[in-house]
């Protein structure tokens, strides 16, 4: 396949808008294509597959969200085709639906953001599900009794072991950390009030687990980093908690090309105030932290107005949810491992809270300086379903835009952030960082994000020019450009055209195999017995994600030999 | 006032799926293509004029000046009227589940009896049923946080289970008796019940419920007082105490016994 004559952005490969034809050949880039399909591009903007590295698009609290839900279900459903199922949804849409949105925006990879090992089962049946696009999943270990009991015991060769097992367990990608130590507290109805509040019964901190899980990801070589959910999230003046976890692990160093510690949808940890009545942005406070340390990474975590479905493995911040909201509140108890929650949402623009948090997350996008540290999410479906991200980039775009939406908001929304003084409209380049090339890059995806030879054939091509169009006074041109790709390509086979979803092959799923030193696997396999003899509800046997699970696996080998 | 005619051309084993029936759909069409237009029966889309008879005066019209009367058995017809937003539509027979579905403004007449679901969610409008109405009226459809926002609903016979299911505006009137628990999960809106009602306003927030028969009342109800209302004495409730709610209840006369 040959694409000629688009205008290409590949800020990996230092492409920033040339007039170039692209050749791909076996679902790869390569230098030059044989065969006679020819895609014209000409006048058009060509850039990498979009790669979205947290979404909660499948597994138990995704499902948990669809059984709460019918009427979110009865939202978005479109009638099968010849070609394609059919779709139901809006914040937690069916399998079906998450492939064909993506592909519809372009979109060609994306990661479920966090899995229970004791559910990993669940989650790659429905990753095996969604159609198109490649898939991963991030494993939980920030509550797990064994992570809790390696940190106490300062034993971090059997931590490393533990994580490599729980990746293996689980066929996940990645170290995911969820309020550490909050989520076990809440199994006694408590949660932790900061990072060096201890975990009841463990006698360790946030601190130390945060820091254990980090060294133990370096140790491993793990191709991403701990991604981190934050303790005290969603709560007005977190944004301390936030910072004071960063400057705790600022001597931990990145053993790879990449960032030491992801913390994502900062927008929910980025609030000054002492309670919702003085509550405000501090986004310029963790912006400037950012600027000044570039081994750390972000992404937005953007509130879209209307309805939205919060989940997450923070069970206590849920409870608080259920009773701020008055809503639908599902409670979960994971064992070993985890808590979780979900609670159904509508955000409002008069409201002042929502008002502030939708400025929040556009401040932080804006005021951090380097486009690489950020990525743009929504945290689908908590801050709002993905299918809005042509919203979220046409505000990062136009000025504009984001003054015609302010004056719509509750007043506070200007009075208590600096969003209306931002003057910063993002470039081309720098959307194709914050939506393709820097979460391939985050994540640690080198075939991902970039259109250089050897890179996967995902291409997305959108009907606009961006040459003529001016993104700061025609945001609704890019919006609608966004939201329907004139192509999406996926290893090489056209799968959208026209906006419409015309192919429907089966993407691949990511997982990482992880090498650790025999003694200390031993170790960890004698400690696992035990927990499945005396707490755990399954036999080990039943528990680990068998190849079965994972049809289309993709392997990437790390570890410490 | 231009009237459209449909008369069912056989008996529906399977129902049929008819939300294309409303003034405002067929006011800008002539009778030719109201005859034409598509609707589900079961899993096979079919042609109108398939399953009905369609006569009456010709069109276009204004949807305003738009009276639909069905003559027949429509109690396999679901969604009549739905979303309409003005118009009239009239029924000599019984009509299906969800008639008047989420309907704005208008009028709908049902001589017999509805099926479950009748103005479910409705925004505003009147529907007159003269015979009795199944389960759910003016309810939300499953996992809804509002059913009936505005609008009226008057039955002169019975009603089922969970009338007015997450009601939070409008007004139901029943002159006869309702099934149980009558106003659940309240959030505004009025409830006018002549008959009995068994365990009403479970879970309501706000809003009222009046019972002219007798009440099981639940326990999480408080008594506050005996009040005169248009020469009747009932006694009036607060509740449901366990949603911390607000709701009124007034009850004629109250069933003893626990639960
Ligand atoms: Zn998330």
């Amino acid at each position: 396949m040959i694409i000629e004559g688009g205008i290409v952005y590949d800020p990996i490969n230092g492409v920033l808008g040339e007039e170039m034809d692209l050749s791909i050949e076996d679902g790869r880039v390569v230098e030059k294509a044989g065969g006679s399909e020819v895609i014209d591009a000409r006048g058009m903007l060509v850039m990498p597959g979009g790669v979205d590295a947290h979404a909660h698009i499948a597994g138990g609290k995704v499902n948990t969200g669809r059984i709460m839900r019918p009427e979110d279900g009865r939202r978005g459903t479109e009638p099968r085709t010849k070609l394609l199922r059919p779709s139901t949804g809006y914040t937690v849409p069916n399998c079906y639906a998450i492939g064909y949105r993506y592909a519809r925006l372009g979109y060609t990879t994306a990661f479920e953001a966090a899995t229970p090992i004791l559910e990993a089962r669940h989650t790659h049946e429905e990753l095996e599900e969604i159609p198109i696009i490649d898939k991963g999943a991030l494993t939980l270990f920030g509550n797990n009794w064994e992570v809790l009991e390696c940190v106490r015991d300062g034993d971090l060769g059997k931590l490393a072991a533990f994580v490599a097992w729980g990746l293996l367990a689980s066929r996940g990608y990645g170290v995911k950390v969820v309020n550490p130590g909050g989520g076990e507290a809440w199994g006694f109805g408590g949660n932790v009030k900061g990072i060096d509040d201890p975990v009841p019964s463990f006698d360790v901190t946030p601190r130390e687990i945060i820091r254990y899980l980090m060294r133990a990801n370096e140790a491993l070589r793990l191709p991403h980093s701990v991604h981190l959910h934050t303790n005290n999230l969603g709560k007005p003046g977190n944004y301390e908690t936030t910072l004071e976890t960063l400057r705790a692990v600022e001597d931990i160093a990145a053993s790879r090309n990449r960032q030491v510690l992801h913390v994502t949808h900062m927008q929910f940890s980025a609030y000054g105030g002492t309670g919702w009545r003085d509550f405000e942005s501090k986004a310029p406070e963790i912006a400037g932290y950012f600027n000044r340390h570039d081994q750390f990474t972000m992404d937005m975590g953007q509130l879209i107005f209307g309805s939205a479905t919060t989940m997450t493995a923070d069970a206590p911040l849920e409870y608080g949810n259920a009773r701020l909201l008055k809503a639908k509140w599902s409670n979960h108890d994971i064992e070993l491992e985890e808590s979780s929650g979900v609670v159904p949402i509508v955000y409002g623009r008069k409201n002042p809270i929502n008002a502030i948090q939708w400025a929040i997350g556009l401040e932080l996008a804006l005021l951090t300086e380097d486009s690489w540290q950020m990525i743009m999410t929504t945290d689908h479906p908590n801050g709002g379903p993905f299918v809005n991200y042509p919203e979220v980039v046409a505000l990062l775009m136009s000025r504009r835009k984001r003054e015609e939406e302010l004056a719509t908001l509750h007043d506070l929304a200007s009075k208590r952030t600096s969003l209306p003084s931002i003057e910063r409209e993002m470039d081309w380049n720098e959307v194709a960082i914050v939506t393709r090339a820097g979460p391939a890059r985050i994540l640690g995806l080198p075939e991902k994000g970039h259109l250089g030879v050897g890179a996967d054939g995902d291409v997305s091509i959108y009907e606009i020019n961006p040459e003529k169009v001016d993104p700061s006074r025609d945001h609704e041109v890019v919006k609608a450009a966004l939201a329907r790709a004139k192509y999406t390509i996926k290893a090489g086979e056209v799968v959208v055209r026209d906006g419409e979803v015309v192919a429907v092959p089966q993407g691949s799923t990511y997982w990482v195999d992880a090498s650790v030193p025999e003694a200390d696997a031993a170790r960890v396999r004698a400690d696992l017995v035990e927990k499945f003899a005396k707490y755990y509800s399954i036999q080990m046997s039943n528990y680990m994600v068998q190849d079965a699970y994972v049809t289309r696996p993709r392997v990437v080998r790390a570890g410490v030999i | 006032m231009r009237n459209i005619v449909i008369r069912p051309r056989r008996h529906f084993r399977v129902p049929v799926e008819a939300e294309r029936i409303t003034p405002d759909l067929f006011a800008p069409l002539s009778i030719e293509e109201i005859r034409s237009l598509e609707v589900w029966e079961g899993n096979r889309r079919v042609a109108l004029s398939e399953l009905f008879d369609i006569s009456g005066d010709e069109g276009p019209g204004r949807a305003e000046e738009t009276q639909i009367s069905l003559s027949g058995d429509f109690s396999r017809v679901k969604r009549v009227g739905e979303k309409m937003t003005c118009g009239r539509i009239s029924v000599a027979g019984d009509v299906g589940m969800h008639a008047g579905n989420g309907m704005a403004a208008g009028e709908i007449l049902v001589d017999g009896n509805a099926g479950d679901w009748l103005g479910r969610e409705m925004r505003g409008g009147s529907i007159k049923v003269l015979g009795d109405a199944g389960d759910y009226v003016g309810a939300g459809y499953r996992g809804e946080s509002c059913g009936m926002r505005g609008g009226e609903i008057l039955i002169d016979g019975n009603a089922g289970d969970y009338l007015g299911e997450h009601l939070c505006g409008g007004a139901i009137t029943v002159l006869g008796d309702v099934g149980d628990f009558p106003g659940i999960a309240n959030r505004g809106g009025a409830i006018v019940i002549g008959g009995d009602a068994h365990l009403p306003g479970a879970e309501m927030a706000s809003g009222t419920i009046t019972v002219g028969g007798r009440a099981r009342v639940l326990p999480s109800y408080q008594y506050v007082e005996t009040v005169e209302i248009e020469g009747l004495r009932f006694k009036k409730f607060l509740g449901d105490l366990v949603e911390e709610g607000k709701g009124e209840l007034y009850a004629a006369s109250v069933e003893e016994g626990r639960g």
